[in-house]
């Protein structure tokens, strides 16, 4: 097995990892809400795209379906059910949680519980710097680093950006400023559960869609995000570069069970010695 | 509880087994109720101190511990190792883990991840049984007579449920529950009284996880079967709800809604199949938002 294509391989898990821990870091950091629904927003996007797939319009249309599909269903989650647990920070933890496994049963009613697999939408290889590559996977990377980028421009150059940013800060004197927190939140949530759907969407093809495949995905973007800090969009990427890296290192040194244990032992044991994070700065508990 | 005693005498046996098998996960959500309901430790991983206890008994009374044979291998050590395991490994975690400071979400994540790499741990160690786990577990002997009808069992099972009632009822109304208490509403409160808020709830958790373990152990013996879904993730899951739905901060309601929830489950879900888990799941969220302190615990406390 060629190295640059495990660095490779590494570095698209990274960026996808990243994609999820970015829609968990903006929910948690502004909401302070933990969206224990994450995978599985991950996971309806995946199945929007083995829907589209299935009905046999193909891959791409579900590409551009699956984010606004479930952002339009973590809208609706928002209205219904979180916004109503606001003030009570345990309960949106429990509540996301049953909403997860909901969820979860409600695909495995419909698709069954067994693993469903797409066609490949982009099956030809790309040969550059003398290995050759799947160009679908050099296609998620250009998607996630887009994404990341415009996420990142969002919150770091518009008005929107600047008002969520404030709430993150200190969200009561956000309020007094005539911030719409209530919007805010809406928004933020509906963004985050896209952001889920698109990163499930891309992964679908290269993985078998299986109802389980939500937590697969959620455990290492919670990790992440804790060993970044939640404080700062930033520490999404430190975070998601340390998680995504160790986890492709070690799965291609030994195996990716040992990889797993492995890795979730040393990010329990960061999280320990640095609560805050690795960028995060003390202060804020 | 009287209810439940006189149930063995309807006559049906296959019930009464399986009453025995919920009762011990009763025991289980009660164990939790203490951790999270009483001193405010919200655990995703309670099932590993469920799964260590269960594994330690099932190792011991097969044997399979090097060292250990003759009379060591007696369920009875069995039961008290189970018991000493889990509250060793909980006072570990604890002791790393809440002089950490570490609360509220980061403790869930890090259990829950915790709980994953457990039932990893234990699908992939062959000595233990890998995947399929281990069977054959001896039942319980006193002093040669071994607790294996389908009666007797059923009482040993409700009179130790009934014995860590008591135990955790009396823990809670103690001083130390009123510290625990405190701690719960109001952590930074209680530190300035002087409580070294991190000691108690180190303390806790690892009665708390003993709890666990004795009901693990009891597990084993009761199904004479362990296998590493009962370390795992999913278990975690299944107790949370039981405790939720119950009533977490009361151990009558706890125990209870474990029991129901088990009761409903085996007569619904054969109706139901897959929507069942869909429904709990459903119905759980509706609980936190309407019913924070659960079904049976808003019945209980109003009385």
């Amino acid at each position: 097995m060629d190295f640059s294509i495990q660095i490779l391989n590494g570095l698209n898990y990274i960026l996808v990892l990243i994609l999820v821990a970015m829609g968990l870091v903006i929910i948690f950091g502004l909401m302070r809400v933990i969206n224990m629904a994450h995978g599985e927003f991950f996971l309806l996007g995946a199945y929007t795209v083995v829907m589209t797939d299935h009905a046999g319009l193909g891959f791409w249309p579900g590409l551009f379906i699956a984010p606004v599909v479930v952002g339009i269903i973590g809208m609706i989650i928002e209205y219904l059910c979180i916004r109503h647990l606001y003030q009570r920070f345990l309960d949106t933890i429990l509540a996301t949680w049953g909403l997860s496994i909901a969820i979860k049963q409600l695909v495995i009613v419909i698709f069954g519980p067994a693993g469903l697999m797409i066609k490949p939408p982009l099956p030809q290889l790309v040969s550059f710097m003398g290995i050759e590559y799947p160009a679908y996977r050099l296609f998620i990377m250009a998607v996630a680093l887009m994404t990341i980028g415009l996420t990142f421009y969002v919150f770091l150059r518009t008005d929107f950006g600047l008002g969520a940013r404030a709430v993150i800060a200190n969200r009561d004197m956000a309020a007094v400023l005539g911030i719409n927190t209530r919007k805010m939140y809406r928004t933020t949530f509906t963004f985050g559960s896209a952001l889920a759907g698109l990163a499930g969407a891309v992964m679908a093809p290269l993985m078998s869609c299986d109802p389980q495949m939500g937590l697969g995905f959620f455990i290492p973007a919670f990790l992440a995000i804790l060993v970044g800090g939640t404080g700062t969009l930033a520490g999404v990427l430190v975070g998601g570069g340390a998680v995504g890296g160790a986890d492709s290192l070690i799965s291609f040194i030994y195996s990716p069970v040992i990889s797993q244990i492995v890795v979730f032992s040393l990010v329990i044991i960061v999280i320990r010695i640095r609560p805050q994070g690795l960028l995060g700065s003390r202060g804020r508990g | 509880m009287l209810v439940f005693a006189l149930f063995p005498l309807t006559g049906n046996d296959y019930l009464t087994v399986q009453l025995t098998q919920y009762i011990v996960y009763g025991i289980f959500a009660m164990s939790l109720s203490l951790v999270w309901g009483y001193a405010g430790i919200l655990c995703f991983g309670h099932a590993i101190f469920f799964g260590i206890g269960a594994y330690v008994m099932a190792l011991i009374t097969k044997g399979m511990i090097p060292g250990f044979s003759g009379f060591i291998t007696s369920g009875w050590i069995g039961l008290l190792l189970a018991v000493g395991a889990a509250a060793f490994f909980a006072f570990f975690l604890g002791y790393f883990l809440f002089y950490g400071r570490l609360s509220g979400p980061y403790l869930g994540i890090v259990t829950l991840a915790l709980s994953v790499i457990a039932e990893r741990v234990a699908v992939n160690w062959y000595y233990i049984g890998g995947f399929n786990g281990l069977t054959e577990i001896p039942a319980l002997a006193f002093f040669g007579w071994e607790i294996r009808g389908i009666r007797i069992l059923f009482y040993f099972v409700l009179a130790v449920a009934l014995c860590v009632y008591l135990l955790c009822d009396w823990l809670a109304r103690s001083p130390f529950g009123t510290i625990l208490a405190a701690i719960r509403d109001n952590e930074t409160r209680a530190e300035f009284f002087g409580f070294n808020s991190a000691n108690y709830k180190i303390a806790t958790f690892s009665i708390g996880a003993s709890v666990a373990g004795l009901a693990g152990a009891l597990f084993a013996t009761v199904t004479e079967f362990v296998s590493p879904t009962i370390l795992g993730f999913g278990f975690s899951t299944e107790v949370l709800i039981w405790v939720a739905l119950g009533g977490k901060e009361v151990l009558v309601a706890s125990f209870l809604g474990a029991v129901v929830v088990r009761m409903l489950e085996a007569f619904l879900s054969d109706i139901l199949a897959y929507y069942w888990i869909m429904i709990l799941g459903v119905f759980f969220v509706v609980c936190v938002m309407f019913f924070p302190r659960g079904i049976f615990g808003s019945l209980l406390s109003e009385r």
